[in-house]
């Protein structure tokens, strides 16, 4: 049945995303807000306001039971649960299931599955899909000669009990292999107790690459493309393009089927992103995991595909089937979205909580803005720094750097530090303009030069 | 629909959020300057207190004081959290330090509301079934002179 009232239990731009979403279906919204966030841009265009809770992440956006009274209580009849928070966490479907709220995202037996490493990798590998090619159990140095032979150096050499980096070697020929394994074993059983190890292929330069999907819960599964989002610092993304334009067309067309029978083999329900590594030399793509949510950079899917995903899936979480087929997706020309983040790039991304004091975005043709904010906004120092995404959609990849070199340098902001002005130099950066990235560059290549430049 | 709250009271929560924001972060220091106020939070590996060094500053503006009713100190029995009111006593009643003064449920768990002090209920804010926002304010007591 379609949803009547949902209940937004997120906040900052996305909760604002979803409010607009629902409102454009004629949908009446609650959103739930911490004590911190009561005269937010998504608090004041809600029908109702519900406070869960003090400032405290834990004990309001992160508690499913007040977020699921309260949905109950104001009338809701469905829930979307945005990203982050208790996007990915089982419990909130399940107490909607037991409190009669459709929740916007997929079968919480579902979630549980794609969030367990391992099963992912197993489910992974019965659809078909590729995986880092790696080993069982290696037991001796000579096994592991003759494992990174056939796996192909370089190679990682990595414990079984592992984390945090300790007891893995990266080995490039097969005698370094042999002598990794002493060394890698030894350091596991010092840490851990236990020196068994395991081989996978190590890709030096990778990219970031995944493909959004959108299923009906019924097995029926489809694409919009695939997003690069190789640019980033400490795994966080910064900058994120569709299509990846560094990826062969005989490839994309694989990467896609891939991601789309993963997801049809679990019959999935709601928006969903298949991540994979792409390794750009071999041209070869391994899956990594999925995410069971609308993710922060689903705008730039959005602009190519002149499709609205947020309010497919509240929809499809109504019961609707998908309100458009495979071949009725279009994609054209090239996005680029930046997150725009309250950080202090000079002093290591310190996070800069504070009132914005000018908030003066760009508007013109193929250029969107995300964001809650507004001049007199404030920054709560309780939550992430994220303060809106700058996202344009350009002819090709050029035109999609120029506009969003041209939108960044009429951007006023000001109250706190931003870091548009990292982006700025980021795609006017030569090897970002010609596309050689790769998801280490931000941090061994831009940034060093960045802060000296900056110093 | 969201009742304000004295500023007394805010700062206290946005003094414990900042505390709990910073004990989960694993940052080595804190300093934050909003209005009025300054806080700077430390671990024992992080950087001295900026507050300290600086030159003696003129005191703080004083919270407002709280209109103290003849019969004694008048308070505010709040929610702790989103949650439905299922009763409440009624105004007029008597009740000692620690009494449950109202029932209030998330899901099927309810849990009581107590008085901190003993007085007399002046006031009931909510009507059984309201849905009450956190921090609203349930029942005014005003405490036994």
């Amino acid at each position: 049945m379609a949803i009547k009232r949902l209940f937004v239990a997120n906040r900052g731009e996305i909760a604002l995303r979803i409010v607009r979403a629902a409102q454009a279906l004629n949908i009446e919204t609650v959103v739930a807000v911490s004590d911190a966030d009561r005269d937010t841009a998504a608090a004041r265009q809600a029908d109702r306001v519900v406070v869960l809770g003090p400032a405290s992440a834990a004990k309001s956006y992160l508690d499913p039971r007040l977020i699921v009274h309260a949905a109950k209580e104001s009338g809701c009849d469905g829930l979307h649960p945005g990203y982050g928070f208790l996007s990915e966490r089982a419990i909130l479907p399940r107490l909607c299931a037991e409190y009669g709220i459709a929740f916007v995202g997929p079968e919480p037996d579902v979630i549980d599955e794609l969030g367990d490493k391992l099963r992912a990798r197993a489910m992974a590998k019965a659809a078909g899909v590729p995986l880092v090619p790696g080993s069982d159990c290696v037991a001796t140095a000579a096994d592991a000669r003759r494992e990174g032979d056939r796996i192909g150096y370089p190679v990682l050499l990595k414990a079984s009990a592992g984390g945090g980096g300790r007891g893995m070697v990266i080995a490039n020929n097969g005698d370094e292999a042999e002598a990794g394994f002493h060394r890698a074993s030894a350091e596991a059983v010092a840490a851990f107790g236990d020196g068994t190890l395991f081989m996978e292929r190590f890709v030096p330069q990778a990219r970031h690459v995944e493909v959004q999907l959108m299923g009906d819960g019924h097995g029926q599964v489809i694409h919009f493309g695939e997003r690069d989002c190789s640019v980033q610092r400490r795994y966080q993304k910064l900058i994120e393009e569709a299509p990846c334009a560094a990826m062969p067309d005989h490839l994309r067309a694989k990467l896609h089927q891939s991601a789309v029978d993963l997801a049809a083999s679990v019959s999935y329900r709601n928006a969903g992103t298949a991540e994979f590594l792409f390794d750009v030399q071999r041209e070869e793509f391994y899956f990594i995991e999925v995410n069971a949510r609308i993710q922060v950079e689903h705008p730039v899917s959005e602009l190519i595909s002149g499709f609205d995903l947020v309010q497919e899936q509240i929809r499809i979480a109504g019961g609707a089937p998908l309100s458009v087929a495979q071949a009725d997706v279009v994609l054209s020309g090239h996005a680029i979205e930046c997150r725009i983040n309250a950080e202090d790039v000079h002093r290591d991304f310190l996070p800069s909580p504070g009132r914005i004091t000018r908030w003066e975005p760009p508007t013109g043709p193929g250029i969107r803005l995300d964001s809650h904010m507004a001049t007199g906004a404030m920054i709560p120092p309780f939550y992430d720094s994220m303060v809106g995404k700058l996202i344009v959609h350009g002819t090709d990849r050029l035109d999609a750097i120029a506009k969003l070199a041209d939108a960044i340098d009429r951007f006023v902001v000001a109250g706190v530090p931003t870091t548009l002005e990292l982006h700025r130099a980021i795609i006017a950066h030569p090897d970002f303009v010609a596309n050689r990235i790769h998801t280490r560059w931000l941090e061994q290549v831009f940034l060093p030069g960045f802060g000296r430049k900056a110093a | 629909m969201t009742a304000p709250k004295d500023s007394a009271a805010q700062a206290i929560d946005d003094a414990r959020a900042l505390l709990e924001t910073f004990l989960s972060s694993g940052w080595d220091e804190m300093h934050v300057v909003s209005g009025g106020t300054e806080i700077f939070l430390a671990q024992p590996r992080g950087g001295s207190n900026p507050m300290r060094m600086a030159p003696p500053v003129a005191a703080a503006t004083p919270l407002p004081a709280v209109a103290t009713p003849v019969a004694g100190p008048q308070f505010e029995v709040k929610a702790p959290h989103v949650a439905t009111l299922v009763s409440v006593l009624a105004v007029g009643t008597q009740v000692a330090a620690g009494q449950g003064i109202a029932t209030v449920r998330v899901l099927d768990e309810e849990s009581e509301l107590t008085a901190s002090a003993a007085g007399t209920i002046v006031a009931v804010a909510a009507a059984p079934g309201d849905l009450l926002d956190y921090a609203a304010p349930v029942a005014s007591i005003v405490e036994a002179a």
